[in-house]
């Protein structure tokens, strides 16, 4: 794709609104060949698919569904700058085919004027056109096609009716742009904008040599002067006192005063030429019959029913992902432990056996890899669900539902997406953010989805759980174990709603901002589409915390493993070895001590371990902080587990069967419960583990972020380290309080 | 004779003309970008604030707020949208 290849594909930018089946017509177009991919520099996710259209190989660039191409964020921005061009290093567009929905021809006119603009050769792919006719539209294509200065055809994609037209149109393109459209702003706003153009000539403009920088210029400066507050004006007149911004509420003001003020003379002049356009061609019916949309809309945002659909839906897919991913997690967790063991055997007999690289290769990065692996079935599940709800309409319908109860908290509707895929894993969460127009919103939903419960959270609340409530106890006829695991996640969602609200209303104060969402016609869901989102949203996830958690297993690793002294350490216990060798030698086999003696040396064993770790770079941080936790109940040992599972918390299980003696392979979890039961005080026989003591742990999981991989996803989406550390302080401090309450007023409860 | 009212005062199945979309530009603009602008004829189909409305092209949810408020003329009869 380099613009240095001396014959790069003919590539194509795939543009359109929101739920006009774009997906699937790029689908269509490259089949299996795309892939997801960053922009060059950047972290704005591009779509690519590879096509031969006619002979000729193409490149499809899928952007995001948008209603207009005014920038409002840094991502829009991103996609307006590749399709003028002013990327450097990313793909130089050769031309745009835009899909229009023809049941709301007018609205998606009003992007396909502002394409018209970009000078590029363009294609229009008329969408729906059975759908626009069973609501009793009438659309005449073929005096679209007359009065139209682009190809016009006429699709029906979720059927791949009309592809090899499509195909056809885009093989026909030349390399000039759209022509004869002609102006459509008035006089005086024209005047304007040729009167600041000049101004931003040369300001990182297009690579393209027929533009020399005018049709970047002149569209910039028409983009700059139209959007108040937009992307545009904080990137080319930073500060409020830039002289550049003096200067454009000059032009405004004087815009209004001639009678075309912005942003309305835009929408305006916009409309009026989609009305003359479509003039005699569209005819609406004369009253609207309720469509099947409509009726399943009677029950789906109705406020009760609506509501308890919703209810059941959400419970459905979450018992879906519990309980489906089950014999997948245990299969992958079985072949990760195969692998290790693999690796073990074959470095057996080599002079690496029992060494530093065998532990690295074998606990640090198969061990840490395997770990996130195992949560790739619930996320996977959870995405095709979501993905399922999406395609089909349903979402919309579930954010306007959610609205009224994420407003009081100063959010909107869009954010209960990313917060449901929350429960899965935050990484995804926070990617899935970028749906929030508002940067506030966008930002305390980041902030406070860490705090909802994601299923590497279950295998420390299992493992406690299990361990400390006895399965008997029961209130009021229900299990307290399932209510103690209910409680945990009342407790993050709880928490996520009280940190939201607080944020909304000191760090990011600001007016509550106004909530706009289309709400799609129902239609089945397309299973191609549906496959490539799961796939995408998969190896998003395996890129993005497959990589971080690798680097920190192996740092935790190092950080238990090391400095590995073992004169020092093994030095103390040689005589008890040495003794409890010569007796197992001096037993005749089968003698009934011979149990009890080899008994001994593995306790002997776990014993070094455990000096090993104590004396580890790990074990001394823990000994370091034991008097910051003594408060939380807990002793040098759990403080080094909880710091251990600072970069991820799944590593916890793991870090706790190392330290209560039970060697880093912890296959089920009730020998280590009994462990942790029978663990005791350093020189003392008071139990370590008392049901506070517990509970103060699981109440910390539950509140702290422990998760690099979370704090990296943060980082890159706010583009700085100053929100993913305000997160790990916030939720820190908070999982302390949490834990110190719960130990305390646990402890005198019970006396 | 007929005055304006926010949108959020319609009740359910009530036409209307949308007359003006005030507040601040960008909000404003939006809004006009998804059709919802002066002369624009909506029906509710669910009342409130969010609402449900529908234009002749598409169902939209709107929470309009302290930066954005829509003015509606309602119509007398029930004419089409």
């Amino acid at each position: 794709m380099a613009s240095s290849d001396p014959h790069p594909p003919f590539s194509i930018a795939l543009v359109g609104n929101p739920n006009t089946g774009k997906s699937t017509v790029f689908t269509a177009l490259v089949g299996g060949h795309q892939r997801v991919g960053n922009y060059p520099g950047v972290t704005v996710e591009q779509k690519i698919g590879r096509a031969m259209i006619d002979g000729r190989a193409c490149l499809v660039v899928d952007l995001p569904g948008v209603y207009s191409l005014a920038p409002r964020s840094r991502d829009e921005m991103i996609t307006v700058d590749l399709l003028l061009g002013r990327r450097a290093g990313a793909t130089l567009v050769d031309a745009v085919l835009c899909v229009v929905d023809a049941s709301n021809l007018e609205r998606n006119l009003y992007l396909v004027s502002q394409l018209l603009e970009l000078g590029l050769p363009t294609v229009v792919a008329l969408n729906m056109v059975d759908v626009a006719r069973g609501q009793g539209i009438q659309i005449d294509v073929e005096a679209l096609r007359q009065r139209l200065p682009v190809p016009v055809v006429e699709i029906q994609a979720n059927r791949r009716l009309g592809i090899d037209a499509l195909r056809r149109a885009l093989a026909r393109l030349g390399p000039e742009g759209a022509l004869g459209r002609g102006e459509i702003f008035p006089e005086t706003f024209r005047r304007a904008v040729a009167e600041l153009a000049p101004r931003l000539e040369g300001r990182g403009c297009c690579r393209r040599a027929r533009c020399r920088g005018r049709v970047c210029s002149q569209w910039m400066a028409q983009r700059l002067l139209l959007d108040v507050g937009g992307y545009l004006e904080g990137h080319l007149a930073p500060g409020a006192d830039n002289p550049l911004r003096g200067e454009l509420a000059d032009i405004r003001a004087r815009l209004v005063a001639g009678g075309c003020p912005v942003p309305n003379v835009e929408t305006q002049a916009r409309y009026a030429w989609a009305k003359q356009i479509l003039e005699g061609i569209v005819t609406m019916p004369g009253r609207r019959e309720p469509t099947t949309s409509d009726r399943l809309d009677r029950v789906l945002t109705h406020r009760l029913w609506g509501t308890t659909i919703l209810a059941v839906v959400m419970f459905l897919v979450f018992q879906a992902v519990f309980v489906w991913a089950v014999p997948a997690m245990e299969l992958i967790e079985k072949g990760f432990s195969a692998l290790g063991g693999a690796v073990s055997a074959g470095l057996a007999g080599t002079s690496l056996a029992g060494g530093a690289i065998e532990s690295l290769l074998v606990d640090g990065v198969i061990g840490g890899t395997g770990s996130v692996f195992q949560f790739l079935p619930q996320i996977l599940i959870l995405f095709f669900f979501i993905a399922l709800l999406e395609d089909c309409g349903y979402l919309a319908r579930a954010a306007y539902l959610m609205d009224r109860l994420m407003a009081r908290v100063g959010l909107s509707g869009t954010a209960f997406i990313p917060l449901l895929s929350s429960f899965a894993c935050a990484v995804p969460a926070i990617m899935a953010t970028r749906v929030i127009a508002n940067e506030r919103d966008r930002l305390t939903t980041i902030l406070v989805a860490p705090l909802l419960t994601c299923s590497a959270r279950l295998p420390i609340y299992a493992l406690l759980i299990a361990a400390f409530i006895p399965p008997e106890a029961r209130v009021a006829g229900v299990g307290v174990q399932g209510l103690t695991l209910v409680g945990l996640y009342l407790l993050g969602i709880v928490m996520a709603v009280l940190a939201a609200f607080v944020l909304k209303r000191t760090v990011l104060r600001g007016a509550s901002a106004p909530f706009f969402m289309e709400l799609p016609a129902y239609h089945w869901p397309t299973p191609r589409v549906v496959a490539f989102r799961v796939f995408e949203r998969g190896w998003v996830f395996i890129r993005a915390a497959g990589t971080i958690i690798l680097l920190v297993s192996i740092a935790i690793w190092a950080a238990l493993y090391f400095p590995h002294n073992a004169e020092v350490v093994e030095a103390p216990f040689a005589p008890r070895r040495a003794a409890l060798a010569d007796a197992l030698a001096a037993v005749a086999p089968g003698d009934p001590a011979q149990a009890s003696l080899e008994q001994g040396m593995a306790e002997l064993n776990a014993e070094i371990q455990s000096a090993y770790q104590r004396q580890s770079i790990l074990g001394r941080m823990g000994r370091a902080i034991e008097p910051v936790v003594r408060p939380l109940g807990w002793d040098w040992r759990i403080g080094c587990a909880v710091l251990a599972s600072f970069p991820a918390r799944e590593a916890v299980v793991a870090s706790l069967g190392v330290t209560f003696h039970l060697g880093p392979d912890v296959e089920d979890p009730l020998p280590l419960g009994e462990r942790l039961r029978a663990a005791t005080w350093e020189g003392a026989d008071r139990p370590l583990f008392t049901l506070p003591v517990a509970l103060s742990v699981l109440v910390f999981f539950a509140l702290c972020i422990q998760c690099a991989a979370t704090l990296a996803v943060i980082a890159r989406e706010t583009r700085g380290w100053r929100w993913p550390a305000f997160t790990l302080a916030y939720m820190t401090a908070l999982a302390y309080l949490g834990a110190l309450i719960t130990y305390q007023v646990g402890t005198w409860w019970m006396g | 004779m007929v005055g304006f009212v926010p949108l959020g005062k319609l009740r359910r199945g009530q036409i209307a003309e949308i007359h003006r979309v005030h507040g601040q530009p960008e909000h404003v603009h939006r809004l006009e970008e998804l059709g919802i602008r002066a002369g624009t004829r909506i029906e509710v189909f669910r009342p409130g604030n969010p609402c449900i409305v529908r234009t002749a092209g598409n169902k939209l949810c709107l929470r309009t707020g302290d930066l954005v408020d829509i003015l509606v003329r309602p119509a007398a009869g029930d004419g089409a949208i």
